[in-house]
């Protein structure tokens, strides 16, 4: 163990904790593990610390019992974790757009997550986009929301079959982190929907009605009142 | 451009998710290796090749959590008169049958339990199942490296008489007279140090070890983000969503990628949209078991004709079982 190893391990205690303070932590991993990162971040840091200051007060340590693995040669796992550290404390982790939502192609498929119990919200505008498509999962009858109030938030995205007065409103839903990101969303249609480009963020209200989608009958939702919106802090759904 | 955005988000997300685990595996590890004694464990086990095959399976609860830490120890307990049985079951199923491995797949499946009860399920049964088979084989020592057949205690007749008339190799001089083999300084020379000393060399081995598996992490994540990112979409799922390619598929990166089994739910996780359920099985239960890195591990220990039936044994075995839960679930 000798310093560029406490080095590499301690940059990546240090950009646990970059990502947390700077909230990118929420472009990549699923809240309910934020402690799990943060406490791994601090104990990185902490560990990394006390050895660098054991070592220069006592130097002569012992060195570790294990073999560990034989796969890499031991300056490449601290060349490693060093210089992606760095990359990582000088990238901007960026959340999916509808590009990544389009090459995915299941934009109108179901949600993955097999609730085991599921709780409805009762006020239709009170409703989330993945709210939404988890209820259509359950009952996917179009006719029972007709006439349904709707308030949802989410980024455009311009499907190329779908005709020029619709567009879909989309959102990326999250169970574990990034890597399982996948895309729900909802048709819209409205006379102008060309003119939104694909990635900007909008709130949507209007009315729920049902319409054609690639020869499907589906929930369509008729926007009344649309707001551009900046990008939330949080832009997954869970 | 827009494709380096998204495969280096990727690639930091699984690293940001997996790295608190892979950080708790190696702490466990670590504390595991100086504090507590294996060979107590020895005395409790079973005799009988079925029942010991389970109980060296389910050993992992109570020892070292991924394949880096579990050779070794296999190592240690086979020269001390480990039934084969045991041994086989403990080298298959340890590095998937303990509660960090559990929990890690827990959270990267949340929403597919399947893949968390399947995946102790069939390690299980691919570890016993291999563990019996060996059992068949009395007398491990054709199949160890001559190193590790020499230490073996001589309960019966060797077939190939021992070269050496009296122990060599490097020992330690301790007081008293007395002497420590240099492969046993593991555990033994940790018993010589202070309460203090032997905490420092918890920290200084759970840094190492972070060193080197991060690395290997490093690697693996990178794969898996580059596959997701540069092969075209069309490709993945066409390979992905046959039941027998989609397996096949799964086996052969498990075998490569090499990743810790503590983290290995986070890869599998980035390609659970595009790939058939029991292809991410086949990649949870088959590459803690034999992988690139593990091999070099294994042939510390086995001869390399040993390591090939165990790498084909448990293949097949989990060949057929995910392909079947493919085909008929």
């Amino acid at each position: 163990m000798n310093g560029f190893d406490l080095l590499a391990i301690g940059a990546w205690g240090v950009l646990l904790l970059k990502y947390w303070l700077t909230g990118q932590l929420a472009v990549l991993i699923h809240p309910n593990y934020f402690p799990l990162t943060i406490g791994a971040g601090l104990l990185l840091v902490g560990l990394v610390g006390w050895q660098g200051w054991v070592r220069w007060r006592e130097p002569g340590q012992p060195q570790a019992l294990a073999e560990g693995s034989q796969l890499l040669p031991r300056s490449w796992g601290r060349f490693l974790l060093l210089s992606t550290a760095v990359v990582g404390l000088i990238v901007t982790p960026r959340p999916f757009n509808s590009q990544i939502a389009l090459e995915s192609g299941e934009l109108l498929s179901m949600t993955r997550t097999m609730p085991q119990q599921f709780r409805p919200v009762n006020r239709p505008e009170a409703r989330s986009l993945v709210d939404w498509v988890r209820l259509l999962n359950t009952y996917p009858e179009p006719d029972a929301y007709q006439g349904q109030k709707a308030k949802v938030q989410g980024f455009v995205v311009h499907p190329p079959d779908s005709p020029s007065n619709r567009f879909f409103i989309a959102r990326f839903v999250v169970t574990c982190c990034a890597a399982d990101a996948y895309p729900v969303g909802l048709p819209v249609d409205l006379p102008e929907a060309k003119t939104y480009q694909a990635d900007t963020w909008l709130e949507i209200q209007g009315q729920m009605a049902t319409g054609q989608v690639k020869g499907q009958r589906r929930l369509i939702l008729q926007a009344a009142k649309i707001t551009p919106i900046q990008p939330p802090a949080n832009p997954y759904l869970y | 451009m827009a494709a380096l955005q998204q495969g280096l988000t990727l690639f930091f997300s699984l690293l940001v998710e997996a790295i608190p685990f892979l950080l708790l595996g190696v702490l466990f590890s670590s504390i595991l290796l100086l504090w507590v004694e294996p060979e107590q464990l020895l005395k409790l086990l079973p005799r009988h090749p079925l029942g010991g095959a389970i109980a060296g399976a389910v050993l992992g609860c109570l020892l070292p959590v991924c394949e880096c830490g579990n050779v070794p120890v296999a190592r240690r307990l086979l020269t001390q008169g480990m039934p084969s049985a045991v041994a086989v079951g403990f080298l298959l199923g340890a590095p998937t049958i303990n509660p960090i491995v559990i929990w890690s797949t827990w959270v990267a499946f949340r929403d597919q339990p399947v893949m968390v009860w399947g995946r102790v399920v069939l390690t299980l049964f691919v570890a016993v199942v291999v563990g019996w088979v060996f059992s068949v084989q009395q007398d491990l020592r054709p199949f160890l490296q001559p190193a590790v057949a020499q230490a073996l205690p001589v309960g019966q007749p060797l077939r190939e008489p021992v070269l050496a008339a009296v122990p060599t190799g490097n020992f330690f001089a301790l007081a008293g007279g007395k002497t420590l083999p240099l492969e046993t300084t593991g555990w033994n020379a940790s018993r010589l140090l202070s309460r203090r000393g032997r905490w420092q060399m918890v920290w200084v081995n759970a840094l190492t070890e972070l060193r080197e598996l991060g690395g290997v992490l490093i690697l693996g994540t990178a794969v898996a983000a580059a596959i997701q990112v540069l092969t075209p979409r069309e490709v993945i799922l066409g390979l992905g969503q046959g039941p027998v390619t989609s397996v096949v598929a799964m086996l052969v990166l498990g075998t490569v990628v090499s990743i810790c089994s503590t983290v290995d739910a986070f890869f599998a996780l980035s390609f659970a949209g595009s790939f058939t359920a029991g292809a991410l099985l086949a990649f949870l239960v088959f590459g803690p078991m034999v992988d690139l890195k593990g091999v070099s591990l294994l042939l510390t220990v086995f001869r390399p004709r040993a390591v090939l039936y165990l790498f084909l044994l448990a293949g097949l075995l989990t060949f057929v079982l995910t392909l079947a839960m493919n085909l008929y679930l």
